[in-house]
């Protein structure tokens, strides 16, 4: 996948802020952990879609 | 699609805040994109904050006549995510099959406007077909559409 793009000023769209320390804020619990392993649990037995589903 | 709340987003946009308003009075919810085991494969994770512990839940049930708007908030953030990671591949699941309901019946009232901008998939019989309305998904996938030109 490609990497984060780079941008120095970042532009959001409406009714969205930048809120510095807002991932930390939830750092010392893992946020929805079930549902990540539900998706590894796809990944592991379903696998990734066909490339044809996913081509515009 | 139907307007959505203010939001709050961690500078990384992976972490979406926003409060809903209604009878039960304020909710803060939670947005988080998390990677799965494989690069560029995310889950999207929603739920409410309690606000004495601080502690998320995605099985809490509000009540606070907004869901619409709320589900319109956190389609707003696959925005701001997708404008930050183009290439993502966003995997959506319901913590219970009320709320995978809910889910596709968003998905479904609000189709033509979504598939504007992202490729939409559901997972059913073990498999991931294009997203069609009708049809009982356990889980849905989505991509940005159109992914910008590399420098």
């Amino acid at each position: 996948m490609k990497s984060k793009k780079e941008s120095a000023k970042k532009k959001l769209p409406e009714g969205f802020t930048i809120k510095p320390g807002l991932d930390e804020q939830y750092a010392n619990q893992p946020l929805f952990q079930d549902k990540v392993d539900r998706v590894n649990h796809i990944l592991k037995t379903v696998g990734l879609p066909d490339f044809k589903l996913l081509a515009e | 699609m139907t307007d959505h709340y203010t939001a709050n987003a961690s500078a990384e946009a992976t972490t979406f805040e926003f409060v809903s308003e209604g009878p039960k009075g304020k909710v803060t919810k939670v947005v988080r994109y998390t990677e799965s085991h494989l690069k560029g494969l995310y889950n999207m994770g929603f739920g409410d904050k309690d606000e004495l512990t601080n502690y998320l839940s995605d099985t809490s049930v509000t009540n606070n006549g907004d869901s619409q708007k709320v589900l319109a908030t956190v389609a707003a953030t696959l925005y701001v995510f997708t404008d930050e990671y183009p290439a993502a591949l966003i995997v959506a699941t319901g913590s219970t099959e009320a709320r995978t309901r809910l889910y596709r019946m968003g998905i479904a009232n609000n189709l033509e406007a979504i598939e504007r901008d992202f490729i939409v998939l559901g997972l059913t019989a073990g498999e991931w077909q294009p997203f069609q309305r009708g049809v009982t998904y356990g889980a849905f996938l989505v991509r940005r559409k159109s992914l910008p030109s590399q420098p």
